[in-house]
């Protein structure tokens, strides 16, 4: 009977225990990193028609205001993207801006599809970055209005040559700062600065933070109501 | 239960005749939905106890073998389906390109103002919501005269219709040699000029036009211009459901047809003869808004309205009357000669009426005293099934001194000439010459005579005698489809047009968005086309510039004038011209000319059961032109609460007498579709003057008996998907225009058709005190009084008992205790809670409860609803409500969130004293039965009292439905939202027992159940019917619950906006949302303002004010779910010389032991109860009985 199991055998339920152990801290550990949305969704980068909206040139180097394009997001639940024309209006034939570019021609052939686009009365059919499912909505405007600024769920927005998505969008992110709004609110006359806000607000600790007099703390108080936690909020 | 109902050899050999009633008793009066909850089947019973019908959760067995194979099928599909799906997918926003419409704002609804023409006359003023250029939903207009911001379920159906899939989506021709062939504009263009140039030098001769009778100016406008290019040319303004009393009977009375206003603001009697109305008609909104308001007294002793309803079949209004008597519509002259004897109105000598069981003439007499008593506030009005006489009788009633009615509260305006002329006289001369051969082209517009002629006019056979047939229509139909020429029209929403209201208003019809299937002609181009340019039309017609033409020369100016621009756009602004009301006068009426009118009516005795009487009326679908609508089609006709058919309607005792109960199917084989819970209605024949027709039949009880109510508008048989087959097409019986006939035979036919309906879905079991209504005496005496109970938990609401409340259970039943304390629900008087989130995070107490507002809440007024279910369609088109179709319904699985329950009151089967309709959508319970058992926490409560539901975390266990007592809630068995429905049965699907009977149309090309097909093959809605989806409400998908969210995109939205546009800026947070700055849907639409919705916290709104009124009680209060949805009791207001309704006073319960009237138990308590004397001290008893039951 002896030679029926072989002495190694003794540390087989040892190996299970351990092997069993291991494997579950595995796929608990994998499925929390793996199966989020700050996994798959975070980083996702879609090739844009044409040759793309460079946000790092326009919002950032030319310093255009997020508002100028998106012209609605203090006022609608969507933060519409322009049309054709709103582009047009810098890039149309015989504009002054062409001819400023370090490479004209360059220029000239990369902005040629909006032209195109243009002329034919076609829109052009720019991919969604930031999605959210249809079952949940999130109203720009409030968020403004209460003064969350862009790079709170966009990110650098300004420092973006292609846009990407740099917040994880997910229902539990979202409700970390319903929790806890200090962390994201600024003042409501800097929501689209988000050069100078990266720089002098967002670096600081919440309670280092102060602009013109203004404190975390007090911008809370200016709050007409608590961020809402239940799911009729968002989801109806 | 009796020994007798369990014992097998006598199972379901119960009926109807020897039925005792079983039920639950208020006020001593019994309340029952249907017959079979009268009789109280077994199989009702079996019904009322499971929470969905037998069937509704289980597959089909029968079919299994085709579902497998359907399945197998799916699975190799999906396989392949998603392979590809591993890519996320790209999702692209398509932006405006070149011309941004300034005001259109993403996500931003407008509104536009325009209006919808009735069929017959009239129009509706609406406001339309439009995103990004679609129309999704239809509201009044608050502006306009007539609607003042409510509407009609027509009007808010008729979105639909716009986007129905099976429209007219292109020009087709009837080549002689080839067939039917897609063609275009351009090639009818290129036809019909030199085809009608023919017929100038005839002058017109053999040319005629059919069109939809309405009031336009500009369409009669064009009507001009086209019969001055052809003078010979005959105009037949076409309405299928048209009665002619009312235009005969003024004509009598005044020398020319005149149509009636009534302003019943502040009325105090009212005998309304067959007329409806509050629901029927052009001027029904403004009726339904004056009367309604005369039937909610907030406080004891406030005045009200008394009705005397005498009609012909049970109708809305009927249903809110104080006195209903039901009598054979050639009855009713006789009635209404004997008011005008005992009145002292003068009619011809002999005329008398002739004696019947059906009429006390006590009563008669009652009534005439009461009018009389109430002189110059008191009116009578005649419906439109009534002959001329009646209506001439009439206005010389309303014009005597005796009432003084006219003047005040009648008034006459000249009536437009197209609605007074004869439609089927013209359509009878019509097919004459078309027999003859005497018309060569004829041109259809928005008309289907080939479905709706009347029975005596061969218009069918005549119709091929014509050479060329050109139609215009916007949906499919019979007449389009068998035509030479079928163009594809516009719909009102998206053309440019023009409409006088009931009170003359002049009403301007806008387009919300460009013809979906374009290039087409609107009714208004065509005739302009047609007309010509050297004829003041043109070649290539724009509506606007037709419309605009000819409100220019009524404004008598220049289309170019400064002064005419603005006022055009203020006009499109307010949708309608202001202050273009006609108006109304009171003429002496000729008594002469009434007289001799008079001598020429014969009163008849009462019908008997081999010379039935019929009634021809209009029902959900108008008279037919709204078949191929699925939110029409399955919303319950008002008191039936039948769906998707039209069974003909008589008394219990005249179905008894003609052999035509219904079968009860539980004596049949075993049919898994509805496990024999449905009963079959039997099919008989019907002979009324020469012409047959197969038609089932259903009984309702309030029906007067040998009457037969033949509804119109069904069995069409080209319509579309929706609308095929579903019903019998009733106008083969009905001769001419008329309204009632006498003479019908009905014989067995010995086949039988399942009916579906839905009265006794979502039954509330037999509990009592579910609808409740007191005598005005005693409301008198009681209203104001309140019964001050302690209320230890609670300091959201009423700590005490009203007048309403005290008639129910929650008299009887210990105080509510509960062992749980729901965290929200906190004392007024106890201390804030310290510490929470909140508070740490605001740096500043914030409670987490319901005493923060806004607290939102509804009270819903049984004293003035009368079941229109404009609720209903206005909540399906806000939140993307699918239909289900008629099998579905029959297993109990209709999706509708607000459903309008009907009871009747009383022990006779026959009459019954009063029908009461009852709206029941999610009440927001407090403490919601259904949050607890919840395991996914997928329906939870939101801060301002809102019950929400999380679509995507619902699993679909379907344990809160189970633990609604109200039965609110509603499963997507099947992908409902996104799938194609048919009408009628899928006869494939359907076991044989329930096909046998369906008729012919529908049996052809049915072939199996789209909802056995798994989701992902299922033919989807188009992408057209996509668009009248609402974009702020998710569409639910397969397996989810949901159920009346208290339109909380409204709620939110209209919170973000108050924040946004800094309306909302006191710090405290507690400042209210102003009342009014938004409906939900049903509200919005209540034609009779009957719900309420808003902040329950703020002292000032509407909904806080109607909440205070003693009529106030909340369903089923006694269960402590505590409801935010109150309803407010009827009040009646009986004449004590006819009767009176609470024979004691419902409040006084007399001794302890005494049988008393409360409807809880038989006299005497029963054990459940505690006594009431111990109901304060004795709480712990009273916890005790609450864990135990």
């Amino acid at each position: 009977m002896a030679s029926l199991f072989p002495r190694w055998m003794n540390a087989l339920p040892t190996l299970v225990a351990v092997a069993t152990l291991g494997g579950a801290v595995a796929v608990v550990s994998g499925v929390t990193y793996w199966f989020t949305p700050k996994f798959w969704e975070v980083g996702y980068m879609p090739d844009q028609p044409g040759s793309g909206f460079n946000h790092q040139i326009h919002a950032g180097m030319l310093g255009m205001d997020c508002r100028y394009c998106h012209t609605n997001v203090e006022n609608a639940w969507d933060a519409n993207i322009p049309t054709v024309s709103t582009c047009i209006g810098c890039h149309g034939p015989n504009k002054v801006l062409a001819a400023n570019t370090s490479a004209p021609r360059e220029h000239d052939e990369r902005t040629e599809f909006i032209r195109t686009a243009y002329d034919n009365g076609e829109s052009i059919p720019w991919i969604n970055v930031h999605v959210i499912p249809d079952y949940a909505t999130f109203p720009h405007a409030v968020h403004v209005q209460a003064g969350v600024s862009c790079y709170s769920c966009h990110g650098q927005i300004a420092g973006m040559p292609v846009v990407y998505q740099a917040e994880s969008l997910s229902m539990s992110w979202c409700l970390d700062c319903h929790r806890n709004p200090e962390e994201n609110l600024v003042p409501r006359d800097r929501v689209t600065d988000l050069l100078g806000l990266e720089q002098d607000w967002f670096a600081k600790q919440v309670d280092e933070r102060e602009y013109e007099g203004v404190t975390p703390a007090q911008l809370i108080d200016t709050l007409l109501r608590e961020p809402p936690q239940h799911c009729g909020a968002c989801h109806f | 239960m009796k020994p007798i109902d369990q014992c097998p050899s006598t199972r379901g050999k119960r009926d109807i005749a020897e039925a005792a009633p079983e039920l639950g008793k208020l006020s001593g009066r019994a309340y029952w939905r249907s017959l079979d909850e009268y009789v109280g089947t077994p199989a009702f019973k079996e019904f009322v106890e499971r929470e969905f019908p037998a069937g509704a959760s289980e597959l089909l067995e029968s079919s299994r073998r085709s579902f497998l194979k359907v399945m197998g099928a799916g699975f190799a599909l999906a396989g392949a389906a998603t392979i590809p799906g591993c890519r996320r997918p790209e999702r692209h926003i398509m932006t405006y390109a070149n011309q941004v419409p300034e005001e259109v704002i993403p996500g931003k609804a407008l509104y536009y103002a325009t209006a919808m023409p009735l069929p017959g006359g009239g129009a509706e003023g609406l406001l339309v919501e439009t995103h990004t250029g679609r129309p999704t939903k239809i509201e009044g207009n608050p502006l306009h005269p007539v609607n003042r911001g409510r509407s009609t379920a027509l009007s808010q159906a008729s979105v639909l219709d716009l986007y129905d899939p099976d429209r007219l989506k292109y020009v087709e021709y009837e080549n002689p040699v080839r067939g039917r062939l897609p063609a275009t504009i351009d090639d009818f263009k290129a036809w019909a000029g030199p085809h009608f140039a023919r017929f100038d030098e005839t002058r017109g001769r053999g040319l005629a036009f059919i069109a939809d009778k309405k009031t336009s100016p500009s369409r009669d406008a064009m009507r001009d211009l086209v019969l001055a290019r052809w003078p010979q040319a005959r105009w037949v303004a076409w309405n299928a459901a048209e009665t002619r009393g009312q235009i005969e009977g003024t004509r009598a009375a005044f020398g020319r047809p005149m149509r009636v206003h009534h302003d019943l603001r502040g009325v105090r009697v009212v005998l309304s003869l067959d007329a409806d109305f509050m629901d029927e008609g052009s001027d029904s909104l403004v009726n339904a808004r004056a009367f309604g308001a005369t039937r909610m007294p907030m406080s004891a002793g406030d005045p009200m309205s008394r009705l005397y309803q005498v009609e012909s079949r049970p109708t809305g209004t009927g249903s809110i009357a104080d006195h209903r008597f039901r009598l054979a519509p050639s009855r009713i002259a006789g009635f209404v000669v004997e008011v005008a004897k005992a009145l002292g109105v003068e009619v011809p000598a002999g005329l008398d009426m002739p004696a019947g069981e059906d009429v006390d003439l006590e009563h008669v007499r009652a009534i005439a005293a009461d009018l009389r008593a109430n002189q110059g506030h008191a009116v009578v009005i005649a419906g439109p099934g009534q002959p001329a006489a009646v209506h001439a009788l009439v206005a010389a009633i309303n014009s005597a001194a005796v009432l003084g009615a006219a003047g005040s509260l009648v008034s006459y305006m000249p009536m437009h000439a197209e609605e007074a002329s004869d439609a089927s006289a013209g359509l009878t001369e019509l097919t004459r010459d078309m027999r003859a051969g005497r018309v060569d082209t004829l041109v259809c517009i928005d008309a289907n005579p080939l479905y709706d002629a009347p029975a005596d006019v061969d218009f069918a056979g005549a119709w091929a005698e014509v050479g060329a047939r050109v139609t215009l229509s916007v949906a499919a139909n019979e007449t389009a489809a068998a035509s030479t020429w079928s163009l594809n029209g516009c719909h009102y929403l998206e053309a440019w047009g023009d409409v006088e209201a009931a009170d003359g208003t002049l009403s301007i019809v806008q387009p919300m968005i460009a013809p979906l299937y374009g290039p087409a002609f609107s009714e208004l181009e065509l005739l302009s086309f047609l007309a010509g340019p050297e004829h003041g039309g043109s070649a290539e017609p724009d509506g606007y510039d037709i419309v605009a033409g000819v409100w220019a020369s009524r404004l008598g100016v220049q289309v170019g004038d400064r002064s005419f621009v603005k006022q055009m756009r203020q006009a499109m602004h307010d949708g309608m011209l202001n202050g273009s009301a006609v108006a109304s006068t009171a003429p002496a009426p000729d008594l002469a000319a009434i007289e001799a009118l008079m001598t020429r009516l014969t009163l008849r005795p009462p019908p008997s059961s081999d010379h039935l009487e019929v009634v021809f009326h209009t029902g959900r679908l108008g008279d037919g032109r709204h078949a191929n609508n699925g939110w029409l089609q399955e919303l319950p006709e008002l008191g039936t609460q039948v769906v998707w058919d039209n069974p003909v309607c008589m008394s219990p005792k005249t179905a008894e007498e003609l052999g035509l109960l219904p079968r009860a199917s539980y004596r049949d084989k075993y049919d898994p579709y509805t496990s024999g819970q449905m009963p079959k209605a039997r099919v008989a024949t019907m002979t009324l003057g020469g012409h047959e027709l197969d038609v089932a039949v259903w009984l309702f009880p309030g029906m007067p008996d040998n009457t037969v109510a033949c509804k119109l508008g069904y069995g069409r048989t080209v319509s579309g998907l929706v609308g095929e087959g579903v019903g019998w097409n009733t106008y083969r019986l009905r001769d001419g225009n008329t309204a009632s006939a006498r003479g019908a035979r009905l014989a067995d036919t010995g086949r039988k058709f399942t009916i579906v309906s839905t009265q006794n879905h979502w039954s509330l079991e037999g509990r009592t005190s579910i609808v409740r209504a007191m005598d005005k005496p005693y409301w008198d005496k009681h209203g104001g009084t309140v019964e001050q109970i302690k209320d230890e938990i609670y300091g959201t609401h009423t700590s005490a008992l009203t007048a309403a409340e005290m008639i129910g259970e929650m008299s009887h039943t210990p105080p509510n205790v509960s062992l749980y304390t729901n965290p929200q629900n906190r004392s007024k008087d106890e201390p804030d809670p310290e510490n929470t989130r909140f508070s740490k995070i605001l740096k500043r107490e914030v409670k987490p409860d319901f005493a923060k507002g806004p607290q939102w809440g509804m009270s819903i007024d049984l004293g003035s609803c009368t079941g229109c279910g404009t609720c209903t369609i206005a909540c399906q088109s806000e939140n993307n409500i699918p239909i289900v179709g008629k099998s579905e319904v029959a297993k109990g699985r209709e999706m509708s969130w607000v459903r309008v329950d009907r009871y009747f009151v009383g022990d006779d089967l026959n009459n019954p004293d009063e029908i009461i309709a009852q709206p029941v959508s999610c009440v927001h319970c407090e403490n919601a039965p259904c949050e607890t058992v919840c395991p996914v926490n997928a329906t939870v409560h939101g801060p301002e009292g809102t019950n929400d539901m999380a679509y995507n975390r619902c699993i679909g266990t379907r344990y809160c439905a189970n633990n609604c007592p109200y039965k609110v809630r509603r499963f997507n068995f099947f992908e409902y939202g996104i799938a194609k429905f048919r009408g009628g049965l899928d006869e494939d699907y359907v076991p044989e027992s329930m096909s046998e009977g369906i008729n012919e149309a529908m049996r052809e090309d049915r072939t199996f159940n789209q909802n056995f097909i798994p989701p992902r093959l299922r033919e989807k809605v188009d992408e057209i019917e996509r668009m009248q989806k609402n974009p702020d409400v998710t569409i639910r998908s397969r397996g989810v619950m949901e159920k009346c969210s208290y339109c909380i995109q409204r709620i939110n939205k209209a919170r973000q906006e108050v924040k946004v546009k800094g309306l909302w800026n006191q710090p405290d947070q507690t400042g209210p949302i102003p009342d009014g700055f938004f409906q939900a849907a049903c509200q919005q639409a209540c034609p009779s303002d009957s719900i309420v919705f808003g902040d329950v916290l703020d002292p000032n709104s509407r909904v806080s004010a109607a909440r205070a009124s003693g009529r106030t009680y909340m369903l089923l209060g006694y269960l402590n779910t505590r409801p935010r949805t109150t309803y407010a009791m009827r009040v009646r207001n009986p004449n004590p010389a006819i009767r009176v309704y609470d024979e004691h006073d419902p409040l006084d319960h007399g001794g302890h032991d005494d049988k008393h009237d409360d409807g809880s138990h038989e006299g005497g308590h029963a054990s459940a109860f505690i006594d009431s004397a111990k109901r304060y001290t004795d709480e712990g008893y009273a916890a005790s009985l609450r864990v135990l039951s």
